[in-house]
Protein backbone atom coordinates (compact mmCIF):
# COMPACT_ATOMS: atom_id res chain seq x y z
CA UNK A 1 0.00 0.00 0.00
CA UNK A 2 1.30 3.47 -0.91
CA UNK A 3 2.51 5.81 1.86
CA UNK A 4 0.99 8.79 0.02
CA UNK A 5 -2.75 9.23 0.00
CA UNK A 6 -2.59 11.41 -3.11
CA UNK A 7 0.21 11.68 -5.56
CA UNK A 8 0.15 13.41 -8.92
CA UNK A 9 2.93 14.17 -11.32
CA UNK A 10 2.95 16.74 -14.13
CA UNK A 11 -0.82 16.76 -13.98
CA UNK A 12 -2.61 18.74 -16.66
CA UNK A 13 -6.19 19.16 -17.81
CA UNK A 14 -7.14 20.83 -21.04
CA UNK A 15 -10.56 21.99 -22.27
CA UNK A 16 -10.22 22.51 -26.01
CA UNK A 17 -6.98 24.42 -26.46
CA UNK A 18 -7.02 25.97 -23.00
CA UNK A 19 -5.03 24.33 -20.23
CA UNK A 20 -6.92 24.88 -16.98
CA UNK A 21 -4.36 22.85 -15.03
CA UNK A 22 -0.72 22.47 -15.95
CA UNK A 23 2.37 20.88 -14.44
CA UNK A 24 0.76 20.15 -11.09
CA UNK A 25 3.01 18.01 -8.89
CA UNK A 26 1.39 17.17 -5.61
CA UNK A 27 1.83 14.72 -2.81
CA UNK A 28 -0.44 14.46 0.21
CA UNK A 29 0.50 12.06 2.98
CA UNK A 30 -2.05 9.75 4.58
CA UNK A 31 -4.04 11.54 7.24
CA UNK A 32 -2.87 14.96 6.10
CA UNK A 33 -5.17 17.87 5.31
CA UNK A 34 -4.70 20.24 2.40
CA UNK A 35 -6.42 23.52 1.67
CA UNK A 36 -6.65 24.47 -2.00
CA UNK A 37 -6.88 28.21 -2.45
CA UNK A 38 -7.02 30.46 -5.47
CA UNK A 39 -9.26 32.89 -7.24
CA UNK A 40 -12.26 31.81 -9.32
CA UNK A 41 -11.10 29.94 -12.42
CA UNK A 42 -7.70 29.12 -10.94
CA UNK A 43 -8.37 25.38 -11.38
CA UNK A 44 -9.34 24.26 -7.86
CA UNK A 45 -12.55 22.46 -8.84
CA UNK A 46 -10.91 20.94 -11.92
CA UNK A 47 -8.05 19.62 -9.78
CA UNK A 48 -10.51 18.05 -7.32
CA UNK A 49 -12.52 16.50 -10.15
CA UNK A 50 -9.41 15.01 -11.74
CA UNK A 51 -8.23 13.66 -8.37
CA UNK A 52 -11.68 12.17 -7.70
CA UNK A 53 -11.69 10.46 -11.10
CA UNK A 54 -14.61 12.50 -12.44
CA UNK A 55 -12.48 14.10 -15.11
CA UNK A 56 -9.64 12.50 -17.05
CA UNK A 57 -6.27 14.21 -16.91
CA UNK A 58 -4.99 15.41 -20.29
CA UNK A 59 -1.41 14.98 -19.08
CA UNK A 60 0.41 13.41 -16.17
CA UNK A 61 -0.60 10.80 -13.63
CA UNK A 62 -2.80 10.60 -10.54
CA UNK A 63 -2.67 7.99 -7.81
CA UNK A 64 -5.02 7.73 -4.87
CA UNK A 65 -3.50 5.41 -2.26
CA UNK A 66 -1.43 3.98 -5.07
CA UNK A 67 -4.34 3.41 -7.42
CA UNK A 68 -5.29 5.11 -10.67
CA UNK A 69 -8.81 6.56 -10.25
CA UNK A 70 -9.59 5.85 -13.92
CA UNK A 71 -8.16 2.43 -14.71
CA UNK A 72 -8.96 1.19 -11.19
CA UNK A 73 -12.19 3.10 -10.92
CA UNK A 74 -14.16 0.77 -8.68
CA UNK A 75 -11.33 0.18 -6.21
CA UNK A 76 -10.79 3.94 -5.94
CA UNK A 77 -14.48 4.60 -5.37
CA UNK A 78 -14.25 2.62 -2.16
CA UNK A 79 -11.35 4.78 -1.01
CA UNK A 80 -12.60 8.28 -1.72
CA UNK A 81 -15.64 10.46 -1.39
CA UNK A 82 -16.40 13.90 -2.73
CA UNK A 83 -18.66 16.66 -1.49
CA UNK A 84 -19.15 19.13 -4.27
CA UNK A 85 -21.16 22.31 -4.70
CA UNK A 86 -23.29 19.99 -6.85
CA UNK A 87 -25.58 18.24 -4.41
CA UNK A 88 -25.96 14.94 -6.36
CA UNK A 89 -29.40 14.60 -4.74
CA UNK A 90 -32.67 13.39 -6.24
CA UNK A 91 -35.29 16.00 -5.47
CA UNK A 92 -38.05 13.39 -5.34
CA UNK A 93 -36.44 11.26 -2.61
CA UNK A 94 -36.74 12.05 1.08
CA UNK A 95 -33.65 12.62 3.24
CA UNK A 96 -33.99 9.16 4.77
CA UNK A 97 -34.49 7.44 1.41
CA UNK A 98 -31.41 9.24 0.08
CA UNK A 99 -29.27 7.86 2.90
CA UNK A 100 -30.67 4.39 2.35
CA UNK A 101 -29.83 4.51 -1.38
CA UNK A 102 -26.25 5.63 -0.61
CA UNK A 103 -25.81 2.91 2.00
CA UNK A 104 -27.14 0.18 -0.29
CA UNK A 105 -25.09 1.31 -3.28
CA UNK A 106 -22.00 1.47 -1.11
CA UNK A 107 -22.68 -2.06 0.08
CA UNK A 108 -22.76 -0.92 3.71
CA UNK A 109 -25.32 -2.46 6.02
CA UNK A 110 -27.03 0.22 8.08
CA UNK A 111 -30.04 -0.29 10.31
CA UNK A 112 -32.77 2.34 10.05
CA UNK A 113 -31.90 3.53 13.56
CA UNK A 114 -28.28 4.17 12.56
CA UNK A 115 -29.38 6.23 9.56
CA UNK A 116 -31.70 8.21 11.82
CA UNK A 117 -28.76 8.91 14.14
CA UNK A 118 -26.80 10.23 11.19
CA UNK A 119 -29.64 12.58 10.28
CA UNK A 120 -29.68 13.72 13.88
CA UNK A 121 -25.97 14.62 13.68
CA UNK A 122 -26.72 17.23 11.02
CA UNK A 123 -29.99 18.38 12.60
CA UNK A 124 -32.15 16.95 9.82
CA UNK A 125 -34.28 14.58 11.90
CA UNK A 126 -37.41 16.79 11.68
CA UNK A 127 -37.06 16.70 7.88
CA UNK A 128 -36.45 12.95 7.68
CA UNK A 129 -39.47 12.17 5.49
CA UNK A 130 -39.58 15.32 3.38
CA UNK A 131 -38.46 15.31 -0.25
CA UNK A 132 -35.07 16.99 -0.57
CA UNK A 133 -36.45 19.06 -3.46
CA UNK A 134 -37.90 21.35 -0.79
CA UNK A 135 -34.64 21.66 1.18
CA UNK A 136 -32.65 24.88 1.40
CA UNK A 137 -29.10 24.78 0.01
CA UNK A 138 -27.72 24.61 3.55
CA UNK A 139 -29.86 21.57 4.36
CA UNK A 140 -28.78 19.95 1.13
CA UNK A 141 -25.15 20.53 1.97
CA UNK A 142 -25.57 18.99 5.42
CA UNK A 143 -27.31 15.96 3.93
CA UNK A 144 -24.61 15.59 1.28
CA UNK A 145 -21.94 15.53 4.01
CA UNK A 146 -23.55 12.41 5.44
CA UNK A 147 -22.45 10.55 2.38
CA UNK A 148 -18.89 10.69 3.66
CA UNK A 149 -20.05 9.22 6.98
CA UNK A 150 -21.81 6.36 5.23
CA UNK A 151 -19.03 5.52 2.81
CA UNK A 152 -16.25 5.97 5.44
CA UNK A 153 -13.58 6.76 2.84
CA UNK A 154 -9.84 7.17 3.40
CA UNK A 155 -9.74 10.33 1.30
CA UNK A 156 -12.35 13.12 1.19
CA UNK A 157 -12.47 15.92 -1.37
CA UNK A 158 -14.57 18.94 -0.44
CA UNK A 159 -15.36 21.66 -2.93
CA UNK A 160 -16.49 24.92 -1.30
CA UNK A 161 -18.02 23.15 1.72
CA UNK A 162 -19.01 26.42 3.41
CA UNK A 163 -20.73 28.00 0.42
CA UNK A 164 -24.43 28.85 0.90
CA UNK A 165 -24.37 28.11 4.62
CA UNK A 166 -25.48 30.36 7.48
CA UNK A 167 -23.16 30.84 10.46
CA UNK A 168 -24.61 27.83 12.31
CA UNK A 169 -24.21 25.66 9.24
CA UNK A 170 -20.65 26.85 8.74
CA UNK A 171 -19.73 25.95 12.31
CA UNK A 172 -21.31 22.52 11.92
CA UNK A 173 -19.40 21.80 8.71
CA UNK A 174 -16.15 23.12 10.20
CA UNK A 175 -16.56 20.81 13.18
CA UNK A 176 -17.30 18.00 10.77
CA UNK A 177 -14.14 18.55 8.75
CA UNK A 178 -12.03 18.99 11.88
CA UNK A 179 -13.31 15.67 13.21
CA UNK A 180 -12.48 13.88 9.95
CA UNK A 181 -8.95 15.36 10.09
CA UNK A 182 -8.63 14.28 13.73
CA UNK A 183 -9.72 10.74 12.81
CA UNK A 184 -6.89 10.51 10.30
CA UNK A 185 -8.89 10.83 7.11
CA UNK A 186 -6.99 12.56 4.33
CA UNK A 187 -8.92 15.72 3.54
CA UNK A 188 -8.51 18.09 0.59
CA UNK A 189 -10.65 21.23 0.73
CA UNK A 190 -11.05 23.80 -2.02
CA UNK A 191 -12.37 26.96 -0.45
CA UNK A 192 -12.45 30.73 -0.50
CA UNK A 193 -13.00 30.78 3.26
CA UNK A 194 -9.27 31.00 3.93
CA UNK A 195 -9.20 32.13 7.59
CA UNK A 196 -11.70 29.47 8.67
CA UNK A 197 -10.20 26.62 6.68
CA UNK A 198 -6.58 27.45 7.42
CA UNK A 199 -7.40 26.82 11.09
CA UNK A 200 -8.48 23.27 10.24
CA UNK A 201 -6.08 22.22 7.48
CA UNK A 202 -2.37 21.67 8.04
CA UNK A 203 -1.04 22.43 4.58
CA UNK A 204 -2.14 24.79 1.84
CA UNK A 205 -1.62 25.18 -1.85
CA UNK A 206 -2.31 28.31 -3.84
CA UNK A 207 -3.32 27.86 -7.47
CA UNK A 208 -3.03 30.60 -10.06
CA UNK A 209 -4.12 30.03 -13.64
CA UNK A 210 -3.94 26.29 -13.21
CA UNK A 211 -0.45 26.19 -11.76
CA UNK A 212 0.88 25.91 -8.25
CA UNK A 213 1.89 29.42 -7.23
CA UNK A 214 2.70 28.70 -3.59
CA UNK A 215 2.76 25.74 -1.24
CA UNK A 216 3.30 25.66 2.49
CA UNK A 217 1.73 25.64 5.90
CA UNK A 218 -1.97 26.58 5.95
CA UNK A 219 -1.27 29.00 8.79
CA UNK A 220 0.93 31.02 6.44
CA UNK A 221 -1.61 31.12 3.62
CA UNK A 222 -3.61 34.21 4.68
CA UNK A 223 -0.47 36.32 4.44
CA UNK A 224 0.12 35.01 0.92
CA UNK A 225 -3.15 36.25 -0.47
CA UNK A 226 -5.65 39.00 -0.06
CA UNK A 227 -8.66 38.19 2.08
CA UNK A 228 -11.84 37.81 0.00
CA UNK A 229 -14.35 40.56 0.66
CA UNK B 1 -24.67 -10.73 -5.90
CA UNK B 2 -23.47 -7.24 -4.99
CA UNK B 3 -24.21 -6.05 -8.55
CA UNK B 4 -27.72 -7.54 -8.36
CA UNK B 5 -28.31 -5.68 -5.08
CA UNK B 6 -27.14 -2.43 -6.68
CA UNK B 7 -29.41 -2.99 -9.68
CA UNK B 8 -32.36 -3.64 -7.35
CA UNK B 9 -31.59 -0.43 -5.39
CA UNK B 10 -31.38 1.62 -8.59
CA UNK B 11 -34.62 0.18 -9.98
CA UNK B 12 -36.42 0.82 -6.70
CA UNK B 13 -35.08 4.38 -6.66
CA UNK B 14 -36.21 5.01 -10.26
CA UNK B 15 -39.69 3.58 -9.71
CA UNK B 16 -40.09 5.64 -6.54
CA UNK B 17 -39.07 8.81 -8.38
CA UNK B 18 -41.40 7.85 -11.24
CA UNK B 19 -44.27 7.42 -8.80
CA UNK B 20 -43.54 10.73 -7.06
CA UNK B 21 -43.34 12.57 -10.41
CA UNK B 22 -46.57 11.11 -11.74
CA UNK B 23 -47.18 13.98 -14.18
CA UNK B 24 -44.30 12.69 -16.30
CA UNK B 25 -45.77 9.20 -16.48
CA UNK B 26 -49.18 10.62 -17.17
CA UNK B 27 -47.89 12.69 -20.07
CA UNK B 28 -46.32 9.58 -21.65
CA UNK B 29 -49.60 7.65 -21.28
CA UNK B 30 -51.60 10.51 -22.79
CA UNK B 31 -49.09 10.81 -25.61
CA UNK B 32 -49.59 7.08 -26.38
CA UNK B 33 -53.38 7.42 -26.35
CA UNK B 34 -53.26 10.50 -28.61
CA UNK B 35 -50.98 8.63 -31.03
CA UNK B 36 -53.45 5.71 -31.21
CA UNK B 37 -56.29 8.19 -31.80
CA UNK B 38 -54.38 9.93 -34.59
CA UNK B 39 -53.78 6.63 -36.40
CA UNK B 40 -57.49 5.87 -36.26
CA UNK B 41 -58.32 9.34 -37.63
CA UNK B 42 -55.74 8.93 -40.39
CA UNK B 43 -57.20 5.60 -41.55
CA UNK B 44 -60.81 6.80 -41.25
CA UNK B 45 -63.95 4.75 -40.59
CA UNK B 46 -62.75 1.69 -42.57
CA UNK B 47 -62.91 -0.86 -39.73
CA UNK B 48 -61.26 -3.63 -41.78
CA UNK B 49 -58.24 -1.41 -42.48
CA UNK B 50 -58.10 -0.36 -38.82
CA UNK B 51 -58.16 -4.00 -37.69
CA UNK B 52 -55.47 -4.93 -40.22
CA UNK B 53 -53.19 -2.13 -39.02
CA UNK B 54 -53.94 -2.46 -35.28
CA UNK B 55 -50.72 -4.30 -34.40
CA UNK B 56 -48.57 -1.78 -36.27
CA UNK B 57 -50.35 1.19 -34.72
CA UNK B 58 -49.99 -0.27 -31.24
CA UNK B 59 -46.25 -0.91 -31.61
CA UNK B 60 -45.68 2.52 -33.16
CA UNK B 61 -47.48 4.11 -30.22
CA UNK B 62 -45.12 2.20 -27.92
CA UNK B 63 -42.09 3.26 -29.95
CA UNK B 64 -43.05 6.95 -29.97
CA UNK B 65 -43.94 6.95 -26.28
CA UNK B 66 -40.67 5.19 -25.46
CA UNK B 67 -38.52 8.03 -26.84
CA UNK B 68 -40.39 10.46 -24.60
CA UNK B 69 -40.02 8.20 -21.57
CA UNK B 70 -36.33 7.41 -22.20
CA UNK B 71 -35.17 10.98 -22.60
CA UNK B 72 -37.17 12.09 -19.55
CA UNK B 73 -35.66 9.25 -17.51
CA UNK B 74 -32.13 10.55 -18.03
CA UNK B 75 -33.12 14.18 -17.54
CA UNK B 76 -33.87 13.17 -13.96
CA UNK B 77 -30.30 11.89 -13.57
CA UNK B 78 -28.89 15.26 -14.59
CA UNK B 79 -30.91 17.30 -12.09
CA UNK B 80 -28.37 18.25 -9.40
CA UNK B 81 -25.84 16.12 -11.35
CA UNK B 82 -27.20 13.00 -9.65
CA UNK B 83 -25.58 10.72 -12.24
CA UNK B 84 -22.18 12.11 -11.26
CA UNK B 85 -23.05 11.26 -7.67
CA UNK B 86 -23.75 7.68 -8.73
CA UNK B 87 -20.44 7.53 -10.59
CA UNK B 88 -18.67 8.57 -7.38
CA UNK B 89 -20.21 5.63 -5.54
CA UNK B 90 -18.61 2.18 -5.72
CA UNK B 91 -21.19 1.09 -8.29
CA UNK B 92 -20.37 -1.04 -11.33
CA UNK B 93 -21.24 0.87 -14.54
CA UNK B 94 -22.98 -2.36 -15.55
CA UNK B 95 -25.30 -2.00 -12.54
CA UNK B 96 -26.03 1.60 -13.51
CA UNK B 97 -26.99 0.49 -17.01
CA UNK B 98 -29.08 -2.53 -16.12
CA UNK B 99 -30.79 -0.63 -13.30
CA UNK B 100 -31.82 2.14 -15.67
CA UNK B 101 -32.72 -0.17 -18.56
CA UNK B 102 -34.80 -2.35 -16.28
CA UNK B 103 -36.75 0.56 -14.82
CA UNK B 104 -37.32 1.94 -18.34
CA UNK B 105 -38.60 -1.48 -19.45
CA UNK B 106 -40.93 -1.78 -16.46
CA UNK B 107 -42.27 1.70 -17.12
CA UNK B 108 -42.97 0.86 -20.80
CA UNK B 109 -44.55 -2.46 -19.83
CA UNK B 110 -46.93 -0.56 -17.53
CA UNK B 111 -48.23 1.29 -20.59
CA UNK B 112 -49.51 -1.98 -22.09
CA UNK B 113 -52.56 -2.54 -19.83
CA UNK B 114 -53.69 1.00 -20.68
CA UNK B 115 -52.88 1.32 -24.38
CA UNK B 116 -53.86 -2.21 -25.45
CA UNK B 117 -57.55 -1.94 -24.39
CA UNK B 118 -57.68 1.55 -25.97
CA UNK B 119 -56.37 0.09 -29.25
CA UNK B 120 -58.83 -2.83 -29.07
CA UNK B 121 -61.75 -0.39 -28.74
CA UNK B 122 -60.51 2.17 -31.27
CA UNK B 123 -59.62 -0.35 -33.97
CA UNK B 124 -62.64 -2.62 -33.36
CA UNK B 125 -60.45 -5.65 -32.71
CA UNK B 126 -62.17 -8.79 -31.48
CA UNK B 127 -59.96 -9.75 -28.53
CA UNK B 128 -60.77 -11.71 -25.40
CA UNK B 129 -58.83 -11.64 -22.11
CA UNK B 130 -56.48 -14.44 -23.24
CA UNK B 131 -55.60 -12.51 -26.41
CA UNK B 132 -54.98 -9.36 -24.38
CA UNK B 133 -52.63 -11.23 -22.05
CA UNK B 134 -50.70 -12.55 -25.07
CA UNK B 135 -50.46 -9.05 -26.56
CA UNK B 136 -49.20 -7.66 -23.26
CA UNK B 137 -46.57 -10.44 -23.13
CA UNK B 138 -45.35 -9.55 -26.61
CA UNK B 139 -45.48 -5.86 -25.71
CA UNK B 140 -43.13 -6.65 -22.79
CA UNK B 141 -40.65 -8.27 -25.18
CA UNK B 142 -40.90 -5.25 -27.50
CA UNK B 143 -40.46 -2.86 -24.56
CA UNK B 144 -37.31 -4.73 -23.51
CA UNK B 145 -35.97 -4.53 -27.07
CA UNK B 146 -36.59 -0.78 -27.21
CA UNK B 147 -35.32 0.01 -23.71
CA UNK B 148 -31.95 -1.71 -24.05
CA UNK B 149 -30.52 0.42 -26.90
CA UNK B 150 -32.79 3.31 -25.90
CA UNK B 151 -31.18 3.56 -22.46
CA UNK B 152 -27.72 3.51 -24.03
CA UNK B 153 -28.55 6.24 -26.54
CA UNK B 154 -30.42 8.30 -23.94
CA UNK B 155 -27.26 8.21 -21.80
CA UNK B 156 -25.14 9.24 -24.78
CA UNK B 157 -27.37 12.14 -25.76
CA UNK B 158 -28.61 13.21 -22.33
CA UNK B 159 -26.22 16.15 -22.02
CA UNK B 160 -26.91 17.44 -25.53
CA UNK B 161 -29.34 20.21 -26.24
CA UNK B 162 -30.48 18.34 -29.37
CA UNK B 163 -31.32 15.16 -27.44
CA UNK B 164 -34.98 15.20 -28.48
CA UNK B 165 -33.95 15.00 -32.14
CA UNK B 166 -30.88 12.79 -31.81
CA UNK B 167 -32.41 10.06 -29.67
CA UNK B 168 -35.05 8.95 -32.23
CA UNK B 169 -32.54 9.37 -35.08
CA UNK B 170 -30.16 6.92 -33.40
CA UNK B 171 -32.77 4.61 -31.94
CA UNK B 172 -35.32 4.09 -34.71
CA UNK B 173 -33.03 2.51 -37.36
CA UNK B 174 -31.53 0.15 -34.78
CA UNK B 175 -34.83 -1.16 -33.48
CA UNK B 176 -36.32 -2.07 -36.87
CA UNK B 177 -35.94 -5.82 -36.12
CA UNK B 178 -37.81 -5.38 -32.83
CA UNK B 179 -40.46 -3.33 -34.60
CA UNK B 180 -40.92 -5.96 -37.32
CA UNK B 181 -40.91 -8.89 -34.92
CA UNK B 182 -43.39 -7.35 -32.51
CA UNK B 183 -45.78 -6.09 -35.22
CA UNK B 184 -45.82 -9.50 -36.91
CA UNK B 185 -46.26 -11.39 -33.64
CA UNK B 186 -49.03 -9.12 -32.32
CA UNK B 187 -50.78 -9.19 -35.72
CA UNK B 188 -50.78 -13.00 -35.59
CA UNK B 189 -52.24 -12.94 -32.06
CA UNK B 190 -54.97 -10.47 -33.04
CA UNK B 191 -55.78 -11.83 -36.51
CA UNK B 192 -55.18 -15.56 -36.06
CA UNK B 193 -52.19 -17.75 -36.78
CA UNK B 194 -53.22 -20.46 -39.26
CA UNK B 195 -49.62 -21.19 -40.34
CA UNK B 196 -48.22 -21.38 -36.78
CA UNK B 197 -45.72 -18.57 -37.30
CA UNK B 198 -46.17 -16.89 -33.93
CA UNK B 199 -43.47 -18.86 -32.13
CA UNK B 200 -40.83 -18.02 -34.80
CA UNK B 201 -41.52 -14.28 -34.53
CA UNK B 202 -41.54 -14.47 -30.74
CA UNK B 203 -38.20 -16.27 -30.74
CA UNK B 204 -36.79 -13.67 -33.14
CA UNK B 205 -38.00 -10.90 -30.84
CA UNK B 206 -36.49 -12.62 -27.82
CA UNK B 207 -33.18 -13.18 -29.64
CA UNK B 208 -32.89 -9.48 -30.49
CA UNK B 209 -33.68 -8.62 -26.87
CA UNK B 210 -30.79 -10.81 -25.70
CA UNK B 211 -28.41 -9.26 -28.26
CA UNK B 212 -29.39 -5.70 -27.40
CA UNK B 213 -29.25 -6.21 -23.64
CA UNK B 214 -25.81 -7.81 -23.85
CA UNK B 215 -24.21 -5.37 -26.29
CA UNK B 216 -25.67 -2.24 -24.73
CA UNK B 217 -24.52 -3.33 -21.27
CA UNK B 218 -20.94 -3.68 -22.54
CA UNK B 219 -21.00 -0.39 -24.47
CA UNK B 220 -22.52 1.59 -21.61
CA UNK B 221 -19.33 1.24 -19.55
CA UNK B 222 -17.43 3.10 -22.28
CA UNK B 223 -20.15 5.74 -22.65
CA UNK B 224 -20.05 6.49 -18.93
CA UNK B 225 -16.27 6.49 -18.64
CA UNK B 226 -15.69 8.60 -21.74
CA UNK B 227 -18.39 10.99 -20.62
CA UNK B 228 -16.50 12.10 -17.50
Amino acid sequence: MSSSAIRCESLGRRFGRRWVLAHVDLEVARGDSLLLAGSNGSGKTTLLRVLAGLSRPSAGTVRILGRDPHSERLACRRLLSMVSHRSYLYDGLTAFETLRVWARLGGVAYADGELENLLDEVALTPHRDLPVGGFSSGMRKRLTLLRTRIEKPDVIFLDEPLAALDSGGKKLVERWIAREVEHGTTVVVASHAIPRMSRICRRALLLEEGQIAWEGSAADLPSQMEEPA
Amino acid sequence: MRVLGQIATLVRKDLLLEWRGRTRGLSVVLFGIVTLLLFSFAVGPDSAALRAGAAGFLVLALLLSSTLALSEGFRLEHENHALEGLLLAPVEPMALYYGKALSNTLFLILLAPILTPVAVILYAVDAGPATLVQVIGLWALAAAGLSAPGTLFAAMTSRLRSQDVLLPLLLFPLVVPVLLGSVKAIALVLGGDPMGQLSSWTVLLGAFDVIYWTLSGVLFTHVVEEGV
